[in-house]
């Protein structure tokens, strides 16, 4: 069965997806990029250009070369926008024979259709090469306000491009499917789409198959573009305050201020001030003159503050016109690579008191829903999606509280895990396995979803016996978890049905707890696993001593020198003092003390021949004896 | 008396069939997964080389950069020691596999991007395009002349 393309064809640049293994997946295109601009060209020589190629020959060609046709598709040639566009558009634009649309490009006319069809018959071919097999069927996206002539137009034009189009779906449509919203029955949608040249708004309400456009809205000439605009306007004026020199006019410099702009605005996604460095950018008799300007976040939204505003009157009406009040909508969406603007996204989530979806690539998503619909439509995406994952963190409790995780969180269902631990204490006959869910680093902070003991562990030192602890979870989320040990065989289990039988208010409370209190935890954990490194080095320390140090002992009987004994027993007296109180540094500078007095003297036992100290057990994989809380395990 | 054992018969078959038809239609789909599954590790195996091997990319794009301007400084002040800077730049560049794009040759949207001009046939870089692996990473932003 050979995969169906979902294809996002924009007005400035395209996308495409497939559904591999159940999961949507961007293609690159043969250039290795994940976008695709939608442009074409005739060249000088009368060779065709497609995307980047076509783009980056654009100054020199502009009369050959088709850009946005997108806002041309479908449309009658006496319709406002087209009549608006086309002298926006530095091709030739006019009226086809049926009153319909032409372009020029070369020598010949084109329909916009045909236009499209040489874009999608790149991503076409260029899927083909990644894939190595034939792509012959697409689901193709359009905007929600299309009407019937321009989706059949569409349609058509991946028709031409050698595809058979199952379907055209609306672009909010595909952001919904790619975030899974289209099983959230009864919910209301708004898709925010801010992309590089356009800007739409759409009002969805999710049916019992179907997903509903309530109404749409927007400004077809408001984009990402206007905000480099704006930042280039002001980087220019900038420079002619300090060095009086308008480069306005220049276009190498203008190229260079609008790599600045493109790059500051990037940056000041994620950071609140930014430097912008644009040296030698211009000379005049005095010398060179270089741009240089501190730029804040604070800035920029002022500068662009008023597009923004605009976006955000533009949803209020929009989602007026579907009749739903702002409290109604359940989620929203964010598309274009201009929502990742952090001004966007608070001005999206004041407006609608929640935070907005936009975990998914915003450039991508919407190629991204179009090619789950091929696999719903193809089966693929339905059999996948019964795979659950783990809400949470699952694992157990070890020495000192500590909450180890076997299976950590968003793993795919069914699962199984295997893991040895140990005994926390010398003899110790049995091991607890208390069995949790959380993502707290301590064990008591999580859920406790049962306990079993395994018993009946041949006496031996701390750290020897090896128990195996198994977790399994199967597809219906049933978790069984299985202790053995390795030395008898011996084994128990528990099945805890419903594991993930949490309630969403629950799994965001747990997960968000873990997030407020990971500071805390984890210098919680660090104090329980200093002391347990300190123990176990005691531990080992006093078994050399007693195995090497004792007159009387048998195997290397006085090995250990007496004044080395006492330093190693005033050391671990000390360390022991140290234990009773909870001051970690001075443990900590204990610890290292005794185990450098230890370590010499353990090199001088390995010289003179006599048995070395045993390897010191891990700690954190120690299983104490039935009390879990008990900082020191007995005995 | 023996229809209804007959009838008891046929659901009894009707049901093997249905198993036999599930089992089969599971199978089948188990397989799909494995294949799809084994196939999407070869996948992910060519596509984690390719990464590696383009890891530095970013880097590269950034240090390029500020070549740009070095080679601008270079030019402005005529300072050898700061040619020297530029070598070992360039030597850096090298030893990574990224090669300038010569501009010495007619337009070719595959490795150029024009900035300025339409008519003519000479090329003058504007700012240095590099490929790394063979690849271009930056085309060279070019100026069309006569």
């Amino acid at each position: 069965m050979s995969k169906i393309l979902g294809i996002d064809l924009g007005t400035t640049n395209s996308a495409m997806a497939i559904v591999e293994v159940g999961q949507p997946r961007i293609l690159e295109n043969k250039e290795g990029m994940r976008t695709t601009p939608s442009i074409t060209a005739i060249g000088k020589n009368g060779e065709r250009y497609v995307g980047i190629t076509a783009k980056r020959q654009a100054v020199t060609n502009p009369k050959d070369t088709i850009f946005s046709v997108k806002r041309l598709i479908g449309r009658r040639f006496s319709d406002a926008e087209v009549q608006h566009d086309k002298n926006l558009l530095p091709y030739e634009v006019k009226e086809g024979a049926h009153g319909d649309v032409e372009v020029k490009m070369g020598d010949k006319s084109y329909k916009p259709a045909e236009i499209s069809a040489m874009v999608l018959q790149k991503l076409k071919n260029d899927a083909e090469d990644r894939l190595g097999e034939k792509i012959t069927e697409a689901i193709i996206t359009v905007p929600a306000y299309f009407d019937d002539a321009q989706r059949k137009a569409t349609k058509d034009a991946g028709e031409i491009a050698g595809l058979n189009v199952k379907r055209v779906i609306n672009e909010p449509t595909a952001a919904a499917l790619a975030y899974g919203l289209d099983k959230k029955k009864d919910e209301k949608i708004v898709v925010y789409d801010f992309g590089g040249g356009t800007f739409d708004i759409s009002v969805l309400e999710i049916g019992d198959d179907t997903i509903e456009v309530k109404s749409t809205g927007g400004d077809t000439h408001l984009g990402g573009d206007d905000i480099d605009q704006k930042i280039i306007k002001y980087f220019v004026e900038e420079f002619k305050k300090e060095h009086g020199v308008d480069v306005s006019k220049d276009q190498l410099a203008l190229q260079r201020m609008k790599d600045a702009a493109e790059k500051a605005k990037h940056e000041l996604s994620s950071t609140m001030q930014t430097e912008v460095n644009v040296p030698f950018l211009t000379a005049d008799a005095s010398g060179a003159k270089h741009f240089n300007v501190s730029f804040s976040r604070a800035k920029l939204e002022e500068l662009v503050g008023d597009l923004i505003e605009r976006s955000l009157e533009l949803t209020k009406k929009t989602v007026e016109e579907s009749g739903f009040k702002m409290s109604d909508i359940n989620e929203v969406v964010m598309v274009g690579g201009q929502t990742r603007m952090p001004m966007i996204v608070e001005g999206v989530k004041k407006l609608f008191g929640k935070d907005p979806h936009k975990d998914i690539n915003p450039d991508e998503v919407v190629a991204l829903g179009a090619a789950v619909q091929g696999g719903i439509m193809q089966g693929e995406i339905r059999d996948v999606l019964l795979l659950d994952v783990t809400p949470l963190s699952l694992g157990i409790e070890t020495l000192g509280g500590v909450f180890t995780k076997m299976i950590e969180k968003n793993t795919t269902v069914p699962t199984a895990k295997t893991q040895i631990f140990s005994t926390a204490a010398d003899n110790q006959p049995s091991v607890e396995i208390h069995v949790l869910q959380g993502e707290r680093a301590m064990a008591h902070d999580n859920k406790t979803l049962g306990k079993f003991i395994l018993d009946g562990i041949p006496p031996a030192p701390r750290g020897v016996p090896q128990v195996e602890v198994s977790f399994d979870i199967d597809a219906n989320g049933i978790l069984n978890v299985k202790a053995k040990d390795k030395a008898t065989n011996k084994e128990q289990s528990v099945r805890i049905e419903g594991s993930s039988g949490l309630t969403d208010e629950e799994k965001k409370r747990m997960t968000a707890d873990a997030e407020k209190f990971a500071a805390e935890d984890a210098k919680k954990k660090e104090a329980v696993e200093v002391k347990n490194l300190a123990e176990t080095l005691i531990y080992t320390t006093e078994k050399m001593i007693k195995e090497n140090g004792a007159p009387d002992a048998t195997a290397g009987a006085g090995k250990i020198k007496e004044e080395d004994k006492k330093e190693i027993n005033d050391k671990i007296e000390k360390l022991k003092a140290e234990l009773k109180g909870d001051n970690l540094e001075e443990i900590k500078k204990a610890t290292e003390e005794l185990s450098k007095v230890a370590q010499r003297v353990g090199a001088e036992l390995y010289k003179s021949g006599a048995e070395p100290q045993p390897t010191p057990p891990n700690p954190e994989q120690e299983i104490p004896k039935e009390d879990p809380h008990e900082k020191n395990p007995k005995s | 008396m023996d229809e209804p054992k007959n009838e008891n018969n046929n659901t009894e078959v009707d049901k093997l069939t249905k198993c036999e038809q599930e089992k089969e239609e599971y199978l089948n789909n188990w397989k799909r997964e494995r294949a799809d599954f084994l196939n999407y590790k070869k996948d992910e195996l060519k596509r984690l080389e390719e990464f590696v091997k383009f890891a530095n990319e970013a880097v590269i794009l950034e240090i390029v950069e500020i070549l740009d301007d070095l080679e601008r400084a270079a030019k402005e002040l005529n300072n050898e020691g700061l040619d020297q800077v530029l070598k070992k730049f360039q030597d850096l560049l090298k030893k990574h596999d990224v090669e300038r794009i010569s501009v010495d040759t007619a337009f070719d949207p595959l490795l150029h991007e024009a900035v300025e001009g339409a008519e003519g046939d000479k090329l003058e870089e504007i700012r240095a395009g590099y490929k790394m692996h063979g690849q271009v990473v930056r085309p060279a932003r070019v100026k069309i002349t006569k």
